[in-house]
């Protein structure tokens, strides 16, 4: 579903992610982990073709991270999701799906029943300016999941929200990936990674350091959080 | 899911552009108060007015003040599409709408061609109406329609757009107010140049020239040569003003001004394209 072959972004002097190369399989549910800084963004970025990278390629689906065409399967949340202040969260749903070159019938069915799954009926038609940093993350994750994305691409989905909200948005990926979606989340919730996701990538410095499937890469008596500060700090 | 449309995709673009421009507070209150100012200088139409002893007569002179107020909304429209141009990317920058759009199936063409396209319609609109209330004015006054006051307006359209080109591309290079300038800079450049020029061919210039000297050897001098390869804002403008029954502009042909600003909106939007293209988004 996604190939990265010795993918390389420089910044001036600042090499942000060097030669990274892996793939992740269609219905995989697969997690980039990293510290601050360490590229996973870029990456994700490289990825919407929102930055080229300077050196090797990307694809999903066989199609050029640079071809429009290939975001076609794709649903994208956003880091610190934002939605103008001037619209809904309805009007908003809206927009996304006719982005996607829905009709308006099919956008007010779809956008209904993203709103039941959100969690966010009886406030959709209220102003986005009104919303709390939860409520616009799950219009966000509602907007990526639009037009049955065959990939989401979820950079940090859970951030804002509350306990409540982090387990809801848990169930609801779980639910998708036993639907056969791709999921390639970005996040920094270990414990969420691991109960959801069946493999991993650990990158730092823009260098990847492993991966693998979840399991493999959590030994007996380990966590996965163990792994990472052992990898990230070595 | 299918991969939209060229066409729909632009047009969708244009039309959230332009709904989001006229949901703007500062933009409808700008509005009002143009058209308000507008509506206002009717009661200048049924003054009294005296040329060399002799009372000019209605029709000379709601001609006359119509076509001072064509080329005064057609500038003041200029300095709206700058105004309107430059925040553009940023806002939809900083309220997320540029990864919103971008993560879906839309090249990045799409996108600043929609954006044009939607921030051109409202501006052509806002000057449109501007006009409109001058050609209403005007009719009642004369008890006679000029439907070319609307054609002439729908002229000065090319200008909007290579401002509303220009401001973009600047807006991405520079900071906003800064970009602003620029633009407003090379509008008041031309129309100053384009004054000067109108006054130079007046057969008194002429005439007080001959008086100071002689004439230089070579007609081609390179403040010529930026003089005419300079945006012929101003000459788009009176190109436009002759529909409505007046003199042409001296110097240079009613065609030159025309092409003149469209080459410069290709060029400058193939450029703004191209730098669009190599612009990270976030």
């Amino acid at each position: 579903m996604i190939e990265l072959k010795t993918v390389t972004k420089r910044y001036g002097s600042l090499t942000a992610v060097d030669t990274v190369s892996f793939s992740v399989g269609a219905g995989e549910c697969f997690a980039l982990l990293g510290p601050n800084g360490a590229g996973k963004t870029t990456i994700v970025k490289m990825l919407l073709d929102f930055t080229q990278p300077t050196a090797g390629s990307l694809s999903i689906r066989g199609i050029p991270s640079t071809d429009p065409a290939c975001r076609a399967s794709i649903g994208y949340l956003a880091e610190n999701h934002r939605i103008p202040p001037s619209l809904s969260g309805w009007h908003y749903l809206l927009r996304c799906a006719e982005l996607l070159d829905m009709s308006r019938s099919d956008a007010v069915d779809q956008c209904g029943r993203i709103v039941e799954l959100i969690g966010m009926q009886g406030r959709e038609h209220a102003r986005a300016g009104t919303y709390s940093k939860g409520m616009i993350q799950r219009f966000g994750l509602g907007a990526a999941l639009l037009g049955d994305p065959k990939l989401l691409i979820l950079d940090e989905p859970t951030s804002g929200l509350d306990p409540i909200g982090v387990r809801e948005t848990r169930l609801l990926l779980e639910s998708l990936k036993e639907q056969g979606m791709t999921v390639f989340l970005n996040s920094h919730l270990l414990s969420e990674v691991e109960k959801l996701c069946d493999t991993a990538a650990i990158i730092n410095r823009g260098a990847l350091l492993v991966k693998d499937a979840i399991r493999a890469i959590v030994r007996d008596g380990d966590t996965l959080e163990d792994v990472f500060v052992r990898l990230v700090k070595d | 899911m299918k991969y939209p449309k060229t066409f729909p995709s632009i047009a969708r673009i244009a039309r959230y552009t332009l709904l989001d421009e006229v949901r703007q507070k500062s933009f409808v209150i700008m509005f009002a108060v143009c058209a308000i100012g507008v509506f206002l200088v009717r009661g200048c139409y049924h003054g009294n007015y005296m040329v060399n002893g002799q009372y000019l007569d209605a029709g000379t002179v709601v001609r006359a003040l119509s076509k001072v107020m064509f080329h005064i909304i057609g500038a003041g429209a200029l300095v709206i599409a700058a105004l309107l141009s430059m925040r553009i990317f940023r806002r939809d920058r900083n309220e997320g709408m540029h990864s919103c759009i971008l993560s879906k199936p839309i090249a990045r063409w799409q996108y600043v061609v929609g954006k044009i396209l939607g921030v051109w319609v409202v501006s052509v609109l806002f000057m449109f109406i501007l006009h409109g209330i001058v050609f209403l004015v005007t009719s009642f006054s004369l008890r006679d329609f000029m439907p070319e006051f609307l054609a002439a307006s729908l002229l000065c359209s090319i200008n909007l757009l290579f401002v509303i080109v220009a401001a973009l591309l600047l807006s991405l290079l520079m900071p906003d107010i800064v970009a602003f300038l620029c633009v407003l800079g090379v509008g008041v450049a031309g129309f100053v140049a384009d004054g000067i020029a109108a006054v130079s061919h007046s057969q008194m210039a002429q005439a007080m020239m001959r008086q100071s000297g002689p004439a230089p050897h070579s007609d081609l001098t390179w403040w010529k040569v930026v003089y005419y390869a300079w945006p012929k804002l101003l000459g788009v403008q009176q190109s436009a003003a002759s529909l409505l029954g007046s003199e042409p502009f001296p110097g240079f042909g009613a065609l030159y001004p025309l092409i003149n600003v469209l080459l410069y909106c290709l060029v400058l939007g193939a450029v703004l394209l191209r730098r669009f293209r190599n612009e990270d988004i976030s």
